[in-house]
């Protein structure tokens, strides 16, 4: 299939989905607001601990707002597009997963235009907001590379953590129930992004840097856009590297996935 | 032959507790299940084949290995000249396939939604598209719900949707797993209309497991049954008819409880407080021998006499009662 046919294909199917979620238009709105609230509620929490605490390890408000704000729409834009995968474990419970074996499109395609949680607007918007404010307030010598580097940091946050969601899918080939690790790695990865990486101990900074990338979501290029010096005395390169970095980890995530497919066909649910 | 399966088998791995509580999740055991062990059949370009057998027998395994949803694990398979373990995408785009229980169709969308849908997955020209879309809407009157929400159809309704979603694209072969689960008559009725009538009229083949020996009586010249994996009947309806349709039953009703009757020629294969089941073979005896000898015998009340349903006889040939060559 040629990627404009495929690209049509793909918005056809989302339209359908969206169509769909704005059937029920007041829960549609109750659950956009509501994710739009959780996210602002987070955010003050952590603001009431710096009314106490003038910085958090060495961060401050504004900052700490920056990462939050970055990290907190790499999440959500990846979760809005990606929760078809989330869902896979329902897919393959009810049996719906077989009747995408039976049409002339790629599963992975089908798979990801299977769901599309416009209600997660509500939390990238109010990311957005923070990310807007934190960089208003935040003392930065903008450049245009600055600029380069936080939208590729952007783009390439949306992709890791969309891997992740891929990934966590084609374990739910095997386990059929979605496993708590994988909810450790996306839900519990949006918390992580969202805060300073040096709180953490050592190995779970190298972990989060070298084996699951979250850390180029965030934390490295917000080190090289602030202009703060890295704890952690990486190579200042790693700082730009986001681009890379997401393209080298969404290559074993469709290797996981056409395993995954592969798997359930030679076993079944 | 458009449908060739030789010496077929799916066989699945499945782990077993041993002991209990949290031991005995550790400690699994794994025991293979063949779903599917050994199976061969044929089935010509136009044909209408019934595909039966008891929960479990391996139906639904074998329908999803001739689709490619799963990967067989032993045999040869050639549906339309493509193997579809091999070639799922492109077999996808010359079946179609109904599960009578899961919809394809979206379900918070009007009907006319899906069908736009699955045109532009099926890459089906606009204009066939239309025609075949009038088609469908004058053979199954879908004119009346065309766009309405498919969650508020009735299932007959929503069944009919399904068929033309399923033959949108043309395909020259058609799979049906349980089409008419849980319609009304009328609607099973109907269903098995229009599947005549594709068939008869564009030639399509149709493969179709069932629980109601009705759709097999009124759509498919052919049978095959299925049981523990294995085929354990392939031949025509009117065969096993004329072959175990000779038993008779005689339902007596005496005045009193009674031991069993002896009746020479008749087994009792039941007996309830004054009622008892008499069967027979008619080529032993006949039934007004067994009537007048009852009657000779006992205080008779009442009598009837009951010709076997296809679905007893299946059945009873899937439990091994009945003994069942193949290819008579």
């Amino acid at each position: 299939m040629r990627i404009n046919e495929w690209a049509s294909l793909y918005v056809r199917l989302l339209g359908a989905q969206i169509r769909a979620q704005l059937q029920y238009r007041a829960s549609f709105l109750l659950q956009v607001a509501g994710h739009g609230m959780i996210t602002v509620l987070d955010f003050v929490a952590t603001a009431v601990l710096f009314y106490r605490f003038p910085n958090l390890a060495g961060w401050s408000l504004g900052e700490v707002a920056f990462l939050f704000g970055l990290g907190g729409m790499a999440f959500g834009i990846s979760d809005m597009v990606c929760s078809g995968f989330d869902r896979l474990s329902i897919a393959i419970q009810t049996g719906t997963f077989d009747r995408v074996l039976t049409r002339p499109v790629a599963a992975f395609t089908q798979v990801l235009a299977s769901d599309f949680q416009l209600r997660r607007l509500g939390q990238i918007g109010q990311a957005a907001l923070v990310l807007a404010v934190a960089i208003a307030i935040v003392d930065v010598n903008w450049t245009p590379l600055k600029l380069v580097v936080l939208l590729s940091a952007l783009v390439s946050g949306v992709f890791i953590f969309s891997a992740i969601w891929v990934i966590g899918a084609a374990i739910t080939f095997w386990t059929v129930q979605t496993s708590e690790v994988t909810n450790a790695f996306t839900y519990g990865g949006s918390y992580l992004v969202q805060y300073p990486m040096s709180i953490y101990a050592d190995w779970l900074r190298h972990f989060f840097i070298f084996v699951v990338p979250l850390g180029f979501v965030s934390y490295l290029p917000s080190l090289y856009i602030l202009g703060r010096a890295d704890p952690l005395e990486l190579p200042a390169a790693l700082q730009l590297c986001s681009p890379l970095v997401a393209l080298a980890f969404v290559i074993p995530a469709c290797g996981a996935w056409r395993l995954g497919v592969h798997h359930y066909q030679s076993t079944g649910s | 032959m458009i449908i060739d399966v030789h010496d077929l088998a799916k066989t699945f791995r499945v782990y077993r507790k041993r002991g209990s509580g949290l031991l005995g999740v550790l400690r699994r055991e794994p025991v293979d299940v063949h779903a599917v062990a050994g199976i061969s059949f044929t089935v010509e370009a136009g044909e209408m084949v019934g595909y039966v057998g008891p929960n479990g027998a391996g139906k639904s395994t074998t329908i999803k290995m001739l689709t490619g949803i799963l990967q067989p694990s032993g045999g040869h398979m050639r549906v339309d000249g493509l193997d579809p373990a091999r070639d799922r995408l492109e077999l996808a785009r010359r079946i179609g396939v109904v599960f009578g229980q899961r919809t394809q169709l979206w379900w918070d969308l009007p009907l006319i939604d899906s069908l736009d849908l699955l045109r532009h997955i099926y890459r089906v020209p606009a204009e066939a598209y239309r025609r075949r879309l009038a088609s469908f809407v004058d053979l199954l009157d879908l004119g009346p719900f065309l766009h309405t929400p498919v969650r508020q159809l009735s299932l007959g309704q929503r069944m009919r949707g399904d068929l033309a979603a399923a033959l949108l694209h043309e395909p020259p072969i058609l799979y049906l797993d349980e089409p008419t689960i849980g319609l009304d008559v009328v609607a099973k009725a109907r269903m098995r209309d229009f599947l005549a009538e594709i068939n008869r009229e564009r030639g399509v083949t149709v493969l179709l497991t069932t629980h109601d020996m009705a759709d097999i009586g009124r759509l498919c010249s052919r049978l095959l049954i299925i049981d523990h994996g294995r085929l354990i009947y392939d031949g025509s309806l009117a065969a096993i008819k004329s072959r175990f349709g000779g038993e008779r039953t005689i339902v007596v009703d005496l005045e009193d409880e009674a031991p069993p009757l002896k009746v020479e020629g008749t087994t009792v294969m039941r007996v309830d407080g004054p009622r008892q089941w008499l069967r027979f073979e008619r080529r032993a005896t006949t039934a007004a021998q067994v009537i007048s000898t009852v009657v000779a015998s006992a205080r008779v009340r009442d009598v009837a006499i009951e010709e076997p349903e296809i679905e007893d006889i299946v059945r009873r040939i899937y439990q091994g009662e009945l003994e069942a060559p193949r290819g008579c």
